[in-house]
């Protein structure tokens, strides 16, 4: 009985909207905190972001005040599928890995609509998004270091990456947060607009990048994270390609009729 | 481009001076059944008698290389059954093909697809490419020189890692192991792999393929003997029309024309 009063717990809230696909933490009273079930439905709901033809852009957010508190804590110590050292490792490896990999390498923007605080394996999936705009109440805190453990969920490379190494060894050693203020600065997040405004700036940001060329996005986010682990030299020879693929295109010819007719009429 | 008529597992496409081999049974991932290899091996013996040809590119088209062997052709065979059929030992044509043969992987690459590749001179991955042997799933080893091959070009560990887990690596992966020339994008991988294919045959034919030969000695033989045949088909090309080309060509600052004499 206990098992099916689980089930249907919605923990992620999942809905499509013109080409947006909007993924929400839902469990507003633990200020959206990833447990078993939240992870197997946050997996599904991405799985199916990435599928879905009518979804051109993915937006996650969070319900209440908080984006996510991170790890269920106390699922960590009374069961929830973790209950040993290995466990522990072997969620990371085995269910937020693919997540968090799928999030940075399917074929369509990912936006984090950070509505509030983004802790922990939290911070790592807003951190995993290819953009971000919060409000000024958000903040990144990489909390492992408070209750003893190391950094996780991709954490370790995004963060020196995103914000510098400088920043990022003081966010995990020190277990302080970042300001959704001092984020902006350092470029960490693209955009601060106040609460009442985000879902409406966001809405507008990804219906623009939905009506853009579906495949040039794409292509886009493959450089980037080609060029992430490659030299110079490498991502500059695997644009090279991609551009003549793209340039081979549809998208390409009528992206250059249109331009060609916006100056006609000028 | 002429399109070679009469096989049913495979395309051939013939674009002198190179020609294009797809693997065609898109439906079963390119499973490598009896007959497709019959094909492919009748193909390649085709292909390395035709003059007018000079590389090759071997692959599977823009979703998968080639998923391995038929498994529900062999569940129940014997030892015997399989002796006899010799599967194994029909890859000679390709693995003994005299011309250079780049491989275009996209997708898996997997079991005896990912032993085909490595029988070729060059690979060409797409971002997309996965290598990897998982028969030992199956309750069996390799069976067309992934054993061998594998650490001869990625080392010791790194094959029994692949042989003894079955877990396949990635085309970056495979990048950094040295088991892949090229990374690129999965539609152009094709498209590269017939370029390096083109950019051979330029070269002058029997350098190529006596290049190459000196090559596959190295995984073959002690160095001396290695070191031998180098030396042998060094002094001999001195007797081809294409060295004198080739050097008169040079000193004339022109580009040579080879004829494979």
């Amino acid at each position: 009985m206990k098992e099916m009063a689980t089930e249907v717990e919605q923990h992620i809230d999942v809905e499509t909207e013109g080409g947006i696909g909007w993924i929400r933490f839902n469990r507003p009273e633990k200020m959206n905190a990833i447990g078993a079930l939240t992870r197997r439905q946050l997996g599904d709901a991405i799985k199916q972001a990435e599928r879905d033809d009518a979804v051109r852009v993915v937006v996650l957010t969070g319900a209440g005040r908080a984006f996510s508190s991170g790890a269920d804590v106390t699922e960590m110590v009374s069961g929830g599928g973790m209950r040993t050292p290995e466990d522990v490792g072997n969620v990371l490896r085995n269910e937020y890995m693919p997540m968090l990999q799928r999030l940075r390498t399917m074929p369509k923007p990912v936006i984090a609509a950070m509505n509030g605080p983004a802790v922990g394996i939290g911070a790592s999936f807003a951190l995993a998004c290819d953009i971000r705009i919060a409000t000024p109440e958000a903040y990144i805190l990489e909390a492992f270091v408070n209750i003893g453990l190391a950094p996780d969920g991709g954490v370790s490379w995004l963060l020196p990456r995103l914000a510098g190494t400088g920043v990022a060894y003081e966010m995990f050693f020190s277990g302080r947060p970042l300001s959704a203020a001092d984020a902006h600065r350092l470029g960490v997040i693209n955009r601060l607009v106040p609460a009442d405004r985000l879902e409406e700036e966001v809405r507008d940001l990804g219906n623009q990048l939905a009506a853009q060329p579906r495949q040039a996005i794409a292509g886009a986010k493959r450089a980037v994270n080609h060029a992430l682990t490659s030299t110079y030299e490498e991502a500059m020879e695997f644009e090279s390609y991609l551009q003549e693929a793209q340039a081979g295109s549809s998208e390409f010819a009528a992206g250059v009729q249109k331009f060609l007719e916006s100056r006609r009429k000028k | 481009m002429i399109g070679r008529m009469g096989y049913e597992h495979i395309l051939v496409e013939v674009e002198p001076p190179i020609a294009t081999v797809t693997l065609n049974r898109p439906k079963v991932l390119n499973a490598l059944s009896p007959d497709l290899i019959r094909e492919l091996t009748g193909a390649l013996s085709e292909l390395d008698a035709d003059g007018s040809v000079r590389a090759v590119v071997l692959t599977g088209g823009s979703k998968v290389f080639a998923a391995g062997a038929d498994i529900g052709d062999m569940a129940d065979r014997g030892p015997v059954d399989q002796l006899l059929r010799d599967q194994t030992g029909r890859w000679a044509p390709l693995a003994g093909f005299s011309k250079p043969l780049i491989a275009a992987v996209n997708g898996y690459a997997l079991g005896g697809g990912c032993e085909v590749a490595l029988m070729c001179d060059l690979i060409v991955a797409g971002e997309t490419a996965r290598f990897g042997q998982p028969e030992i799933n199956l309750g069996i080893i390799p069976g067309a020189g992934g054993t061998q091959r594998w650490p001869r070009t990625a080392g010791k560990y790194v094959a029994m890692e692949t042989m003894l887990t079955g877990a396949p690596v990635t085309a970056q992966r495979a990048h950094e192991l040295g088991l892949v020339n090229k990374v690129v994008p999965a539609e152009m991988t094709i498209e590269v792999a017939k370029r390096f294919a083109r950019q051979i045959a330029e070269k002058p034919p029997l350098a190529a393929r006596l290049a190459k030969e000196a090559v596959l000695k190295a995984f073959d033989s002690p160095l001396s003997e290695g070191l031998a045949t180098e030396r042998k088909s060094f002094y001999f090309l001195f007797a081809t029309e294409d060295q004198k080309e080739g050097m008169h060509a040079f000193l004339e600052k022109r580009k040579g024309v080879f004829k494979g004499r």
